[in-house]
């Protein structure tokens, strides 16, 4: 299989007068888990729509193995904050729906989605719809109707933003079991630097209106992390003074 | 089961006072009335009773079903239909709006004398008027609920590989069935509404309107009495119990307990 570098040069957004982006450029090498962090208003989310395909640059180019980007593709998953789940279809039928949508008959959609609800740790959920569901569980099954597609990138817009901390800490250590060895690529959007530090290889660190790559960081610590670790400690310092939250 | 019994009853009292509320003050009113100006209930209820085994009663009936069944189902489609191109359209939504609010300012009843003498007396002007009186609660609630999309909804199924069309279908759609459903009864209201008018007001020589403008014109107080009853029953067990199964069941995860 064909796993995807995705590839962002020189771009810039504006909303009306609203400049959101600026002359950002970033790489991210097929199979690896990136992670870009920064305050609210930096134009991260914005940049990971690009890379779905679900917004344009005004200028400059992203691109997914030296291709263009310029609509969404289910070889591209996008995880969004808001779980955003169907509230009128069932678990098992939420996570059906891109093979579906793809025409893929009702037996395999079936067995494809039993499978991946049992990865995520839903299995026998199936049948319930999502307002029977905890928080976390219903952000576990939007992963599952991603997985499903077995995409080779997957986009995460701060999918953890709105759980409590300690669901958070549970699904992180659940999203680096579904992703070692898959080789799929990952880019997360995140405000919460820790997690970033807990999950990513490399951390793009944005700054505010106009949102600006101010630094980017390789970490290569062996998994699973240390999240007190010494050289976590003090690249949390480094970001937290790039970002301006501490002297 | 005892228990059971009670929570029932807490959920019917309410109707059940309001049923009797009416029929009550009907009966004191008539206790101090001669019957030939204000018969009792049991009265009425008696001659309900015979009244509706009569061919005469079913004809009408069936006449006003008839009309009903094919006007208002076709009110709730074109209403649908146009409230959720609207949805999609902008321009075709402020159009549609400006046409809304020319015909909300007519009385449906209104077209009558005019569609009568253009297609003659029949179920022609009558299935019209209520089309014209039904579409547009429809057209309205459909045309909002579509504009008001979740756009995250939207963007999953694009991201998922849909099509327009499939957009449409699986997230438009289902998304917007319960302003569907919203719309449907309060078109229905209106439906019934304007169906009875215009037989009253001379659509055609047949149906519920016409029979009871008939009993009045014939002073049969007790005729009366039964066709308010019979069109007040008919229009309850349409929007209670028809409409209301029909909600329940296609917006099944609506009724579905909360979280776990």
């Amino acid at each position: 299989m064909i796993m995807q570098t995705l590839e962002i040069q020189k771009v810039h957004k504006s909303f009306g007068s609203l400049k959101v982006l600026e002359d950002v450029s970033l790489t991210i090498e097929k199979g690896k888990f990136a992670a870009i962090v920064g305050p609210s208003g930096c134009g991260k989310s914005t940049l990971l729509r690009m890379v779905a395909g679900l917004e344009r640059p005004d200028e400059g180019t992203v691109q997914a193995d030296g291709k263009t980007i310029d609509h969404p593709s289910p070889r591209r998953m996008m995880i969004f904050q808001e779980h955003a789940l169907y509230p009128w279809l069932t678990v098992g039928e939420n996570v059906e729906m891109g093979l579906e949508l793809a025409g893929i008959s009702k037996e395999e959609r079936r067995n494809r989605a039993q499978k991946v609800l049992k990865t995520v740790g839903l299995e026998g959920f199936y049948h319930y719809y999502p307002s029977q569901l905890s928080g976390g569980m219903r952000q576990r099954v939007s992963i599952a109707r991603a997985l499903v597609m077995d995409p080779d990138v997957l986009l995460l817009d701060e999918p953890y933003g709105a759980l409590d901390a300690m669901t958070r800490l549970t699904m992180q250590n659940e999203l680096l079991k579904i992703w070692e060895g898959s080789g799929k690529t990952m880019l997360l959007i995140t405000h919460d630097i820790d997690e970033a530090l807990y999950l990513a290889d490399r951390i793009f660190v944005m700054s505010a209106r106009p949102g600006k790559l101010v630094r980017t960081i390789d970490l290569d610590l062996p998994r699973p992390r240390n999240r007190h670790g010494q050289r976590i400690g003090e690249l949390r310092q480094e970001i937290m003074q790039l970002l301006g939250l501490e002297e | 089961m005892q228990k059971m019994n009670s929570q029932t009853w807490k959920k019917v009292w309410p109707y059940a006072a309001a049923i009797g509320t009416l029929l009550l003050i009907w009966q004191i009113t008539a206790f101090f009335s001669p019957p030939y100006l204000l018969p009792g209930v049991p009265a009425v209820l008696e001659r309900l009773g015979a009244g509706i085994t009569e061919p005469e009663f079913l004809t009408s009936l069936k006449e006003s079903l008839f009309r009903l069944v094919v006007g208002y189902p076709s009110a709730c489609l074109l209403g649908g239909l146009l409230g959720l191109l609207a949805g999609l359209s902008r321009g075709f939504a402020v159009y549609l709006r400006s046409l809304i609010a020319i015909l909300q300012s007519i009385p449906p009843i209104t077209w009558i004398p005019f569609l009568i003498i253009l297609f003659g007396f029949g179920n022609v002007p009558i299935i019209t008027v209520i089309i014209i009186a039904s579409f547009f609660p429809m057209a309205l609630s459909v045309m909002n609920a579509t504009e008001g999309i979740n756009r995250t909804h939207l963007e999953v199924a694009k991201v998922l590989g849909a099509t327009k069309g499939q957009l449409l279908r699986k997230v438009y759609l289902p998304e917007t069935l319960p302003s569907f459903i919203t719309g449907a009864q309060v078109a229905f209201g209106n439906a019934w509404r304007s169906l009875i008018a215009s037989e009253m007001v001379g659509g055609a020589s047949s149906g519920l309107g016409f029979s009871i403008k008939f009993a009045g014109e014939v002073a049969q107080m007790t005729d009366v009495l039964m066709y308010i009853v019979i069109i007040g029953l008919i229009a309850a067990f349409f929007d209670h119990v028809i409409l209301e199964w029909l909600k329940r069941r296609m917006l099944k995860w609506r009724y579905i307990g909360g979280a776990k």
